[in-house]
């Protein structure tokens, strides 16, 4: 091993890296993680958003079975999730899924338990006064919670949504197990052939990740501190 | 009355017969009726199945044999990475059409799916550093290392209750795990040995030693049931067998010539 | 849609409930080790991040960032495939003498946790009037000492919720030490899979002892606050 590291192995595999087999072949490296992200995250925000809501519905009947589906989710690995959405997925569908598909459809029911809990926080911290004067107004609780609290409640979640859309990022590399070509699975690949450079793979793409999501956590630092800025006036 | 009910148990017997027929046997039909054959390879087994680094497309032995059943089919292939973990559940969940991805037929697969004649032959074998291993008794009580969900696993654990078996995602990590020394073999067939032998940097240093747990025939395999594939896999071997296409692709990855010289001590036949 | 025998016995006795049992044994073993061993880094990256030496402080962020800004499955596979090239050989081979795949994934899951530990014990030490301090150091505490016995004990209360939150991450998250070789939970319901072909049987089994696990430690730390409220209301 006579150069110490070595990282004409990043240069000879960097369209790899960042495109996989694209054109000719499926699309892979960096460009699919962020697909997998952004995809299940669009689906998480809605699916969070619902569960949320329901979550701090005030009939017990759909309060509590939301609940149980949030805690289950959150008490059980991501890597579970995974496995049974690669078992349940197409046995529940009745035609086989791709593995992309799966792995979009376990990160969004994972992150949408997630971000049940922040929109659950964000709408228990708007004041009661707020709901009262709008069920005050003639307006129904469920339109009280809709047109008065939610948005209110929204702009406080943002710097939380963010950040788990960098947890989003980061689970991506998850896909890995179930042989999806996203940027771990590709480094995996190209170090499996290379042998020799691991840790100058590993450290490579290790940046890459953090280039992304810190671009992602500083947004959400400065959202922060916009928002407690706009409080405090 | 009774003959009535007789023909009525007739009809829906044919009736649940011909529609388990369809159910199983039509994946031939299909893959016509898409034009797309799809099939699981290795994606990181160099000379089986691996990435090409100029073209960044997986080439190799396995998938030169998909790609000729795909041509005489006279559809596209569509090729997915799978390891020996996920293979089987994959071609189960319908996500692939055949698997041509280094599998050995076992009679315990044999119950979950269908095996074509076999297109490789080969043994299952230890690679190790040189001259810390003359014969399976060295290997007692050592860390081996192979691939999740390999027939290689199970025959190491059998032939060697009190090594310790660590399997990861696929072989070329163990071998990395091996160049570490944090195992002290890996254990495969010896015709995937030889290739990640071969493209380590410091081949010199390992060797693989003259002793074998195991004799392993790969199969393409099917979906249980699915006949009519099969039986147009198999006779799709038989005339590559034939017109010298299979001795071809063999001599392509394991020539003389290859990375992986070996001689090819087999021919395809309609018996194994 | 449905047509799958069950056969739960496979999970329940013999060969494969020892594997999984197995499993279970070690996914605690690794959890509770890294999780005492990421609180103590957690604080001590805390403590420089804090620290009114320049340096430090830079080195502290840089940590904290770094490592919460990347998956911690490459984090996995860097520790145990990628140290060996900046180890010295004597370090690796002494290495390769231990159990390297639980000693690797231990590192990875204590760092991992550690910078987000940090990150929470920090918001819970901003959260303490600077007042206290003052009045520490004037009463004749060092800074480290008024730190230790004034302002830390109060901040960790605070941060329990969070810390705790962090440590069922990370008993979820040994999960991924699969990918190294250890023989941990998910592991093993994966072997049993693979040996059987009975998927459902082995990740329900699995799921629930997660699930259990889970429930463990939130109710620990649920009896741990009712005990540290009533002492506090005694008082």
């Amino acid at each position: 091993m006579d150069p110490w590291l070595d990282f004409t192995v990043i240069r000879n595999n960097l369209t790899y890296f960042f495109i996989g087999s694209y054109p000719h072949g499926n699309l892979g490296g960096v460009a699919l993680t962020l697909y997998l992200a952004v995809t299940s995250c669009v689906i998480s925000f809605v699916g969070g958003l619902i569960l949320g809501l329901l979550s701090v519905s005030r009939h017990r009947a759909i309060r509590y079975p939301t609940l149980a589906v949030i805690n289950t989710v959150r008490g059980v690995p991501l890597l579970m999730v995974i496995f049974w959405m690669y078992f349940l997925l197409p046995s529940l569908l009745g035609h086989p899924v791709p593995e992309s598909r799966t792995v979009i459809a376990a990160l969004a029911l994972f992150t949408s338990a997630y971000m049940a809990e922040i929109v659950r926080a964000g709408v228990e911290g708007i004041p009661r006064g707020q709901t009262e004067a709008a069920l005050a107004t003639g307006l129904r609780p469920w339109q009280a919670l809709v047109y008065v609290v939610l948005p209110q409640g929204l702009r406080n979640m943002l710097p939380s949504f963010v950040n788990q859309f960098v947890s989003l990022i980061k689970d991506t590399s998850l896909a890995y197990i179930v042989g999806v070509s996203e940027l771990t699975q590709v480094a995996t690949q190209v170090n499996n052939r290379s042998m020799v450079h691991p840790t100058e793979i590993f450290f490579f793409i290790a940046a890459v990740y953090f280039i992304i999501c810190f671009t992602f956590t500083s947004i959400s630092r400065r959202l922060e501190s916009r928002l407690a800025w706009r409080k405090s006036i | 009355m009774t003959k009535l009910a007789n023909l009525l148990l007739a009809i829906v017997i044919l009736a649940a017969l011909s529609t388990a027929a369809i159910a199983a046997g039509d994946t031939l039909a299909e893959i016509k009726r898409k034009g797309v054959l799809v099939a699981g390879v290795k994606d990181s087994l160099p000379p089986f199945g691996y990435i090409d680094e100029q073209t960044r497309r997986i080439v190799g032995y396995d998938v030169d044999f998909a790609r000729a059943i795909a041509d005489k089919l006279g559809v596209k292939l569509e090729l997915k990475p799978v390891s020996s973990a996920s293979r089987i559940p994959q071609l189960m969940e319908r996500h692939i059409d055949i698997i041509v991805a280094t599998t050995s037929n076992t009679p315990q697969r044999q119950q979950q799916i269908d095996f074509s004649y076999a297109y490789f032959f080969t043994v299952q074998k230890f690679l190790v550093k040189k001259g810390t291993v003359k014969s399976l008794a060295d290997l007692e009580g050592k860390k081996i290392g192979t691939a999740k969900g390999s027939d290689s696993e199970q025959n190491a654990s059998e032939a060697l209750p009190s090594a310790t078996i660590l399997s990861f995602d696929d072989y070329p990590q163990a071998f990395l795990a091996l160049q570490q020394g944090k195992i002290f073999a890996v254990t495969t067939d010896e015709a995937i040995l030889a290739g990640i032998r071969q493209k380590a940097p410091n081949k010199e240093k390992f060797e693989i030693p003259d002793f074998q747990i195991s004799d392993e025939a790969y199969g393409i395999a099917m979906r249980k049931g699915d006949s009519a594939l099969r039986d147009f896999v198999n006779k799709t071997l038989l005339e590559m067998e034939a017109s010298g296409q299979a001795k071809e692709i063999f001599e392509k990855w394991f020539g003389p010539q290859s990375a992986t010289p070996m001689s090819r001590a087999f021919s395809i036949t309609a018996d194994k | 849609m449905f047509h799958y025998q069950f056969d739960w016995g496979i999970v329940t006795s013999g060969k494969y409930f020892e594997w999984l049992l197995s499993g279970l044994y070690t996914t605690v073993q690794l959890s509770a080790v890294s999780i005492v061993l990421a609180f103590l880094l957690g604080l001590i990256i805390a403590m420089m991040r804090m620290s009114r030496v320049l340096p430090v402080r830079w080195f502290a962020y840089g940590y904290l960032e770094f490592f919460r800004n990347t998956p911690l499955l490459v984090q996995m596979f860097f520790w145990y495939f990628g140290s060996y090239k900046l180890l010295p050989e004597a370090v690796n081979d002494v290495l390769a003498q231990t159990n390297f795949e639980f000693t690797a994934a231990v590192i990875a899951l204590t760092i991992y946790t550690s910078a987000f530990i940090a990150e929470d014990i920090r918001s819970g030490v901003r959260s303490i009037p600077k007042e206290q301090m003052e009045a520490a150091r004037s009463s004749g505490f060092s800074y480290i000492r008024a730190m230790q016995y004034v302002v830390l004990p109060q901040a960790i209360r605070i941060t329990i919720p969070p810390l705790i939150n962090q440590f069922l991450n990370l008993t979820k998250n040994s999960s991924l030490a699969m990918t190294i070789g250890v023989a941990e939970l998910t592991y093993q319901a994966r072997q049993v899979e693979s040996y059987t072909f009975r998927g459902y049987e082995a990740f329900t089994a699995a799921t629930l002892v997660y699930l259990a696990l889970s429930l463990f430690i939130t109710g620990l730390v649920n009896l741990y606050n009712k005990m540290v409220l009533m002492r506090m209301r005694g008082e």
